[in-house]
Order: C-alpha cells, then sequence, then structure tokens
C-alpha cells in the first residue's frame, strides 16, 4: 500500500440522485489519490469500493470501445475510462462528473437512453441486401469504402446524442447517432433501399430538424461527424429519385472487378 | 445544458428571429393606421420617433444583421460541408456583424442626440 501522502488527492465533484429518497439531484465531492495514469473511471471506482458503495454508473470494457461510460466532465460528452483524471483537474484540482444531459436520471450517473435506442432501431440500422447476391464476395471501390469509413467505427455511447440541443427540445428528432447509421447504410452499395431510407429522413423529424449546432462533432470520442453525415444525407435526399436509380444500376455490378484507372 | 460556440449560435439566432417577428407586429401597427387616416397615422408616427425607439432601432439592426449573417454562414455550411471550421466561422459572424451595427448604429445615435 502506498503512502496517502506521497501521492496529492484531486477533488471530485459528482452528480448524485437516488430515485428513492432524492427529490432532486444535488452535487457531492469525494477526494480521491491522484496517482500516475489514473483516468476518471478509476477513479469513480476508487470511489465506489473505499469510499461510497452506492455510487452508480455504467461501465463496462475499459477501453473506449463498449460505448457504455459516456458521461458528461467538465461541461463535456466523453468516455470517462480514456479521459486522463490529471488532464481533466481545473486549477482548484476539480473535476465536475454529471449524467449524460437531456435525458431522463434513473440513478447518480445512470440515464435512461430508451429514446436513443428507438431512434436507433427507427432508422432500420442493418443492411437490406439486394435480392440477388453475387455468388461469391461483393466488389466495392476504395472510394465507396473510404465514404463508410467515416462512419463505421460509431460505438454507440450517446455523446453525441445527448449533446444535441435539438434532442433536448423534442425526442422525436432522430438524432445524430442514428442519422450516421442512415448515412453509413445509403451510401453502401450493398444497400438496396436506400430511396425509402432517405424518404424516411427527408421529414420533419429527419436531417431538417438539424439546426447545425456541431455539438455532436465535439462530443464524438470517435472522431467522427455527424453534422457532415446529415448534410450529405439534405443532399442526396433532395435527389432521391436518381440516386435510387444509380443505385440500382450499381448493383447490376456488384460481383465484377472494379476497372482499373 | 451543453454550452458550446454553436449553442450560442443557435440560441442568438432562435432570439433574434423571435425578436424579429415581433418588430414585423409593431411595424405593422404603425403602418397600417394609414388606414384610419393621416391624424392617427402621424400620432402613431410621433409615438415611435421618441428616443426610446432610437436605442430600440440600433437593437433592431443588430438583430437584423445577425439573423442575416449567420444565416449566410449556415447555407455555407450547407452548400460546402464545411465542419472544420465551425469556430471561427462563428466568431467571424460576430465580428462582421459588430463592425455592421457600430456602422450603421453610430449615425443613429447621433441622429438621436443632434435632432
Amino acid at each position: 500500500m502506498s503512502n496517502p501522502s506521497t501521492h496529492p488527492t484531486a477533488t471530485v465533484r459528482i452528480q448524485r440522485f437516488n430515485p428513492e429518497t432524492d427529490a432532486k439531484p444535488h452535487m457531492q465531492e469525494f477526494q480521491v489519490e491522484l496517482k500516475p495514469g489514473t483516468t476518471v473511471l478509476d477513479a469513480l471506482h476508487e470511489i465506489k469500493t473505499h469510499q461510497d458503495g452506492s455510487l452508480t454508473f455504467r461501465r463496462s470494457c475499459r477501453h473506449a470501445i463498449c460505448g457504455s461510460c459516456a458521461m458528461h466532465v467538465n461541461g463535456k460528452n466523453e468516455l470517462v475510462c480514456n479521459a486522463p483524471l490529471k488532464d481533466r483537474l481545473d486549477r482548484n484540482g476539480r473535476i465536475t462528473i454529471r449524467p449524460l444531459p437531456y435525458l431522463p436520471i434513473i440513478k447518480d450517473l445512470v440515464v435512461d437512453r430508451s429514446s436513443f435506442w428507438e431512434q436507433y432501431l427507427r432508422v432500420k440500422p442493418w443492411l437490406m441486401p439486394p435480392a440477388e447476391t453475387p455468388e461469391q464476395e461483393f466488389r466495392m471501390s476504395p472510394e465507396e469504402v473510404a465514404a463508410l469509413n467515416s462512419a463505421e467505427t460509431c460505438i454507440m455511447c450517446g455523446a453525441c446524442y445527448s449533446s444535441c440541443q435539438i434532442v433536448g427540445l423534442t425526442k422525436e428528432y432522430i438524432g445524430p447517432h442514428a442519422l450516421l447509421k442512415a448515412f453509413l447504410r445509403v451510401m453502401d452499395p450493398r444497400d438496396a433501399i436506400p430511396g425509402a431510407r432517405l424518404a424516411d429522413l427527408d421529414g420533419a423529424d429527419g436531417v431538417y430538424r438539424c439546426r447545425t449546432i456541431f455539438n455532436c462533432i465535439d462530443a464524438c470520442p470517435k472522431n467522427l461527424n455527424p453534422t457532415l453525415a446529415i448534410e450529405t444525407l439534405r443532399k442526396l435526399a433532395q435527389k432521391r429519385e436518381a440516386f435510387e436509380q444509380a443505385r440500382i444500376e450499381r448493383q447490376k455490378h456488384l460481383d465484377e472487378p472494379i476497372p482499373a484507372r | 445544458m451543453y454550452t458550446s460556440s454553436g449553442f450560442i449560435s443557435f440560441a442568438l439566432r432562435r432570439l433574434t428571429g423571435v425578436a424579429l417577428v415581433v418588430y414585423l407586429f409593431m411595424h405593422l401597427w404603425v403602418i397600417g393606421s394609414v388606414n384610419a387616416g393621416p391624424e392617427a397615422f402621424d400620432a402613431r408616427l410621433a409615438f415611435v420617433q421618441q428616443p426610446l425607439f432610437k436605442l430600440l432601432e440600433v437593437a433592431l439592426l443588430a438583430a437584423v444583421v445577425y439573423h442575416a449573417v449567420d444565416g449566410i454562414r449556415i447555407m455555407v455550411v450547407h452548400y460546402t460541408g464545411i465542419t472544420e471550421y465551425r469556430k471561427s466561422m462563428f466568431y467571424a459572424v460576430l465580428a462582421v456583424s459588430t463592425l455592421l451595427v457600430i456602422a450603421g448604429g453610430v449615425p443613429i445615435i447621433r441622429f438621436m442626440l443632434e435632432g
């Protein structure tokens, strides 16, 4: 065991809320030793293990890939598992952790993400393959693959969704996460229903609800760009029929090699 | 609450938009009185030529200029897909708006003071 005096301490302010006893959330401060390599999630674990076992939060993989531990740290949404505690402290050695904003709080740092998943399922986030699939592999050009790269590393952490003021105003909005996933499917040359997808996204709850606030870009821990995806979907939705026709033509050649240029 | 330059631009755009709608009705209240005869029209016109309304005119100018310049910024984003300069573009909007409001507001204030 290390001597406590050898490490400086950090003050961790956490928003607490117990639905059984509290009328509204309140802030509570904890002191945590600032050891080298401590992440914000480590500090939460330290508090839960040694100081207050009732502290409630979500976490799973600790490698920034499961998307469980997105929280509102010092006014920004991020994954606490790969956030170094040292870098997040202010001048007085304090850090403030709140649950994701604009979502109903279940307990402490755990929020109800039902609307997040409902909107995700609304855009049919799975691939709809063409009626005739190639006997062997689909052939895609490097450009077509590159377009998908800008959307496929999403880990569904909810950081973008809960950073969006439009989500705060109305849960009818599809949301940046689901629009980014819809963009991934619309741009995929193997997908057979881009027209129907664009028709759904074209409504008042879809791409036109976005007010270009850009919070989703700042919040994304994977450096994705939902705003640009929404802008692209807007343009595609305006020429939906031509885009659908081009996709039908493209799918006639899915099993052929990409011509060299 | 999630504050950012994008949120500030969004909030200002909404507030100035509502302010412009309110102004439209005040404008109609003055202009519409022409149907009630020259006396009624002159009375209302005199009412809105008090010094307070000159200051409100500067506020109106600020609302119109910000709303318009920010709209241009949004159109640039829509048509070009530029998102990496989002903060700089917002600050540019504020700078251009401020310059235009000063350029237009100073003559209004001087007119108010000199009569």
